[in-house]
């Protein structure tokens, strides 16, 4: 944990003063009658640097595994990896196409289920999903390659 | 009277039949929501809250406040029947309520547990109906002082009270008022942050964050675990408390309902506080202590109750002052500002339509919410049968959809799956997601409040300290941020 904690401290307390500094460069501190916009991120980045550097100077508590490892670390990757895949081909693919093949990979991975329940799964979810968001509620999903809005 | 013509008001809207079903619906949502763990309240409001968005703003906070008692009630589920907390305001229920399913009590358990919910809930509509509207004509007077102050201490409570660490409840809280500086400033017309993406200007929204760090953030740390779907092999025979039962509750309750909303109106501390307190309170001043922890139906009868009269205890500050409590609160003031609502004490005045029709469907929720839980537990049950192998992808799927409804573009889903992987890490090295949402929506409200306040002072900062009710607020939130420091001395 002691590591971790270090390691996050140094990010936030050069954040902070970045954020701070670039408040002072770029807006003003104080307008003709009041305080500017620079005013409140300045002293937020000077309180969280000040926050960081007590973290970074405090006794450090004990080492603990915090981050998973194997299997684990491969389940929290795959999940991640594959939502981020689904988001990034949402405008190419479009939200049906998109929902079936996310929900197939997916469930199929974790769970191991036999083909057709996964994919019965992955259909349903998808028709679903766009009778209650594109037909009820009129929010215009993205089309992709499939022609139904 | 002129109460009365309001709370007819409230019950003429609240009886439309839509929405009625969406106060049921609310009340399902949430018993689904609260008994799958992984997923709490705050996680349940921010992906029910897109789907509000076609609504009218009353049938959407009719659905949200229904859905949050409902959360309650789910969470109890979990823990009487396989010992694990759905959210953690029903942890310590566990203690008592898991012992009495292991003797064969489990149906006595949920029984209590809904009587006591719906006793709880419905004084806490009962005292919101008469605190609030006093409360709201009290804060008319507030200037930008003591709404900055308010802000804070509403800020520090929270913080103080989010996690083990109080050092790193403060980093979050600050990052989240850094957040919100992010985008488009009203007062001077700069653009803070932006970075020349035009996307930035509107700066960080509220929803896709919510979604991404109660969502996708509890999403991916349930994927470390390989879990197997919970098996319970318990009957429920008999949901009903017996008249011994009832006898040895009845001043449980009681004392649940009268604490949990004393603490729920306190900023800061929600339904997780109030359970926990209750039970160490009904500990204290049962004849036989010894019993809890061994299945006595006091340990479930109060906290459970405890927990709904807070839910609905936390309404109050949010409706009266426009200050969340909590991270669920929190996320349902963003909804109002959504909906174009003002939050504040002119809410009342302004819009009695909406808080009237919240308080009386609140009165309609909780009936609601004992008929399904009495009648509908083998169906919840059931519901938890669903593997997490095909529940995760689900959510998952909600969180893309919902985080894309709100303004239609990609780029709001991708800034949830950033604060997805921020959840994630946030939560597994002991950060708290509470204080940064909560931060985020409060912040550029206190921003104009605060500049508000120095441009009319002419004595810089003081001006928070030398108008009486400021003053006093200040002094708290100061208190909320010594506290700790002082104890973190006292250890050493």
């Amino acid at each position: 944990m002691s590591r971790a904690d270090r390691i996050t401290a140094s990010l936030l307390l050069a954040f902070s003063v970045a954020f701070s500094a670039g408040a002072l460069k770029f807006y003003k501190y104080w307008g003709h009658d009041g305080p500017g916009s620079a005013f409140l991120p300045f002293w937020l980045g000077v309180v969280m640097a000040v926050l960081a550097g007590m973290m970074l100077f405090r006794r450090p508590g004990e080492i603990e595994d915090w981050l998973p490892r194997g299997e684990a670390r491969a389940r929290v990757l795959v999940v991640l990896g594959v939502t981020a895949a689904f988001i990034a081909l949402l405008n190419v693919l479009g939200m049906i196409i998109g929902t079936v093949l996310f929900l197939v990979v997916l469930v199929r991975y974790l769970g191991r289920h036999p083909w057709w329940l996964t994919i019965a799964i992955a259909l349903a979810a998808a028709g679903l999903n766009w009778l209650v968001f594109v037909r009820w509620l009129r929010v215009p999903m993205p089309e992709g390659v499939l022609w139904i809005s | 009277m002129d109460f009365l013509t309001h709370l007819g008001l409230g019950f003429s809207i609240a009886l439309t039949p839509f929405n009625l079903l969406m106060a049921v619906a609310g009340v399902m949502v949430g018993m689904l929501i609260g008994a799958l763990p992984g997923i709490g309240p705050p996680s349940g409001v921010a992906l029910l809250l897109p789907l509000t968005f076609g609504m009218e703003p009353t049938s959407g906070i009719i659905m949200l406040a229904a859905m949050y008692a409902g959360t309650m009630y789910g969470g109890t589920i979990t823990s009487v029947l396989i010992n694990t907390p759905g959210e953690s305001a029903s942890v310590v229920t566990c203690l008592d309520g898991y012992q009495m399913a292991l003797q064969g009590r489990a149906g006595p358990a949920l029984g209590i547990a809904a009587f006591g919910s719906f006793i709880a809930g419905t004084v806490g509509v009962v005292l919101l109906m008469l605190v609030s509207p006093a409360l709201a004509k009290w804060a008319l007077s507030f200037g930008p002082p003591e709404t900055f102050a308010l802000m804070l201490l509403g800020l520090t409570t929270v913080t103080m009270l989010a996690g083990d660490d109080p050092l790193k409840g403060y980093i979050s809280m600050v990052l989240g008022l850094m957040l919100a500086m992010v985008g488009f400033d009203i007062i001077s017309g700069d653009a803070r942050y932006g970075f020349g993406i035009p996307e930035m200007m509107d700066g960080v929204d509220f929803l896709p964050a919510a979604i991404g760090l109660f969502g996708l953030g509890e999403v991916l740390a349930g994927a470390e675990e390989k879990t197997q779907t919970a098996k319970t092999k318990l009957r429920l025979r008999d949901v009903m408390p017996s008249l011994a039962d009832w006898s040895r509750s009845k001043w449980a309750i009681a004392r649940g309902t009268a604490l949990g909303f004393a603490v729920g109106v306190l900023p800061g501390a929600g339904p997780t506080v109030a359970s926990f307190l209750a039970y160490t309170v009904e500990k204290k001043v049962s004849k036989t202590p010894e019993q809890f922890g061994k299945g006595a139906i006091e340990g479930v009868a109060s906290p459970e109750s405890a927990n709904n009269a807070a839910a609905t205890a936390a309404m109050v500050p949010m409706l009266t002052l426009g200050i969340p409590g909590s991270a669920t609160t929190a996320i349902m003031l963003g909804g109002l500002m959504m909906w174009g609502l003002r939050p504040g004490p002119m809410l009342f005045e302004k819009n009695p339509e909406f808080v009237w029709g919240l308080i009386a469907s609140q009165y309609i929720a909780n009936v609601m919410l004992l008929l399904l839980s009495t009648l509908c537990i083998p169906l919840f049950v059931r519901a938890l049968r669903i593997p997490y192998s095909i529940l995760m992808p689900l959510i998952i799927l909600f969180c893309v959809t919902g985080a894309y409804s709100l303004k239609n573009n990609v780029w709001d889903v991708g800034q949830m799956l950033v604060f997805g992987v921020i959840g994630y890490f946030m939560k597994k090295l002991g950060y708290s997601p509470a204080a940064l949402v909560l931060a985020l929506v409060l912040g550029p409200l206190a921003e104009r409040a605060l500049r508000q306040s120095l441009i009319i002072s002419d004595a810089g900062m003081g001006i928070f300290f030398m108008r009486p009710i400021s003053g006093v607020l200040m002094a708290l939130a100061l208190l909320a941020v010594a506290v700790p420091v002082v104890r973190a001395f006292m250890k050493k």
